[in-house]
């Protein structure tokens, strides 16, 4: 993670804050620039919703480096209440409940750590609601 | 040609070469694509090459070495010549020939050399993992610890959920693979594998497993490019994008990039789908290559993995693929990647394929992607009778 990186997108991370086009209601996350539906670029931030429906997920034994300590972590594809899709880390993983369908809530919790003295970044998680 | 711009050259390929994919501990970024330019050079019959360009993805994260192009062009002691790197993740190989295609037909350029070189082997695997995850949104992927494998790991969940295919059907892409990198020379992995040796390897982001997703490796490949008549021509050639964010796209199973670039350059080849001889398609991973010969209309939406079970893609079948080993069991130095399937394609259409050789092949595709089908390369070749 780069330091200032995390600081500029701490909405997106925390958040969730994404996009909406102002005419024709699409919405988007990770947030865009012009409306990838009409091509407008009136938009405004949207926050999304924080719950959803689990597409598939993943258990990754190899993550990249500054996730190596974590491993494995679990990656969901998540449809949220309002249609838009993300990837996000899944908390508390139990493969039992990780079924294509399942509920899901955002929670905010920690994702990496730039060593012991370094800083700590923090996001959205998603994990199983029910 | 038919619709020819009689201003425009046509580009013929003079020469090619494919060093073996490997572990080279010994040699240096440097060395491989000196190694590899100097054997497509010596085989060209050109007087001088009047541009080079460099197809890599990671040098600078992987080997701290960024200006390749007047790397080589020095290495090479080409003093003058004009160099550059072309970058488009795991496409960056095609991507450098379909620059070094537009030069030539440009009529600016008589001859020019273009050199794929990947050096992977120089990082650990998580930084290997972190430079391939690079490819996708530093602020909105990897982020959040998707890495480029977890990306593909769900795509491949989706589309077997999506079809209803079981696991083992995704597994004969592999197999192909392997079985015609036994007599590859340039293979990195000439070993026949099985249905059953696939399911018993280690799963890294289920559901794909150390067996069903290509290596890492060190190699590169070059071809010299010309106006000059060669064995070999390129009929056309086309790269197109879809969204970088995979989770952004409406209909993640629909490899958009691959699409437009396919349907654009069969258009200008003036070729159809029954003059295809064979196709090196980019099979980083089973449901990759699934997926692109279903955007290219070859199978049917969710019928790839039973065709490829079916032995349609089996050399010696109606439409070969991966045919000197593919991404799988050549190797998949990524930069290079796209750069070893057009060496390869000049090898099956000038006829010097040796045991590899798809007999009579006339017509083959190249498709080359950067990211999960983000950047598409698609090169249609032809053998000049
Ligand atoms: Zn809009």
């Amino acid at each position: 993670m780069i330091p200032i990186a995390y600081w500029r997108n701490r909405k997106v991370y925390t958040r969730m804050v994404g996009s909406k086009c102002k005419d024709c209601d699409a919405e988007f996350f990770p947030p865009v620039r012009i409306c990838k539906k009409c091509g407008s670029r009136n938009m405004e931030e949207k926050e999304m919703p924080r719950s959803g429906s689990l597409l598939a997920y993943t258990k990754l034994s190899e993550p990249a480096q500054e996730f190596k300590e974590y491993a494995p972590i679990y990656l969901g594809l998540i449809r949220l209440d309002n249609g838009v899709n993300i990837i996000s880390m899944i908390a508390d993983a139990d493969e039992e409940k990780l079924k294509a369908g399942a509920r899901v809530q955002a929670t905010v919790r920690k994702w990496a750590e730039d060593g012991k003295e370094g800083l700590v970044y923090y996001g959205y998680k998603f994990r199983v609601s029910q | 040609m038919e619709g020819q711009d009689p201003e425009m050259s046509r580009v013929f390929i003079r020469s090619a070469s494919a060093l073996p994919v490997s572990e080279y501990w010994a040699k240096s970024l440097a060395d491989l694509m000196t190694d590899a330019a100097i054997k497509a050079i010596d085989a060209a019959g050109v007087e001088k090459v009047d541009k080079i360009i460099v197809g890599n993805m990671m040098s600078g994260y992987a080997n701290h070495q960024e200006h390749l192009g007047a790397l080589l062009a020095s290495s090479l002691g080409m003093r003058g010549v004009e160099a550059m790197k072309v970058e488009a993740a795991c496409g960056s190989g095609g991507a450098a020939v379909h620059e070094g295609y537009l030069s030539v037909k440009s009529g600016e350029y008589e001859n020019v050399l273009v050199v794929g070189v990947e050096k992977m082997k120089d990082m650990d695997t998580p930084k290997a993992t972190k430079a391939l995850a690079m490819a996708e949104s530093s602020d909105f992927t990897q982020a959040v610890g998707a890495s480029f494998i977890s990306l593909n790991a769900l795509l491949m969940r989706l589309y077997m959920n999506s079809y209803n295919i079981e696991e083992e059907l995704m597994d004969y892409f592999p197999v192909i693979a392997h079985k015609n990198a036994v007599t590859s020379p340039h293979a990195q992995y000439r070993k026949a594998i099985t249905i059953e040796d696939v399911r018993r390897s280690q799963v890294i982001a289920d559901p794909i497993r150390l067996l069903s997703s290509a290596p890492s490796g060190d190699g590169a490949a070059a071809v010299v490019l010309s106006a000059k008549e060669g064995s070999v021509e390129i009929l056309s050639s086309e790269i197109a994008t879809n969204d970088l964010i995979v989770a952004q796209r409406e209909e993640p199973l629909r490899f958009l990039a691959t699409e437009f670039a396919f349907k654009r350059a069969m258009q200008k080849s003036g070729i159809s789908l029954q003059d295809i001889d064979f196709i090196e398609v980019h099979d980083a991973f089973p449901v990759v290559a699934s997926l692109a010969l279903e955007a290219m209309g070859i199978s049917k939406k969710g019928k790839a993995p039973q065709d490829a079970a079916n032995g349609r893609f089996n050399m010696g079948s109606e439409l070969p693929i991966l045919t000197f080993g593919g991404l799988k069991a050549r190797g998949h130095p990524v930069g290079a990647t796209g750069a070893y399937q057009i060496a390869e394609a000049f090898m099956q259409l000038a006829g010097t394929a040796g045991q590899n050789q798809v007999n009579g092949a006339k017509v083959g595709v190249t498709h080359n992607v950067g990211g999960v089908d983000t950047t598409a390369v698609i090169h249609t070749l032809r053998r000049v009778e």
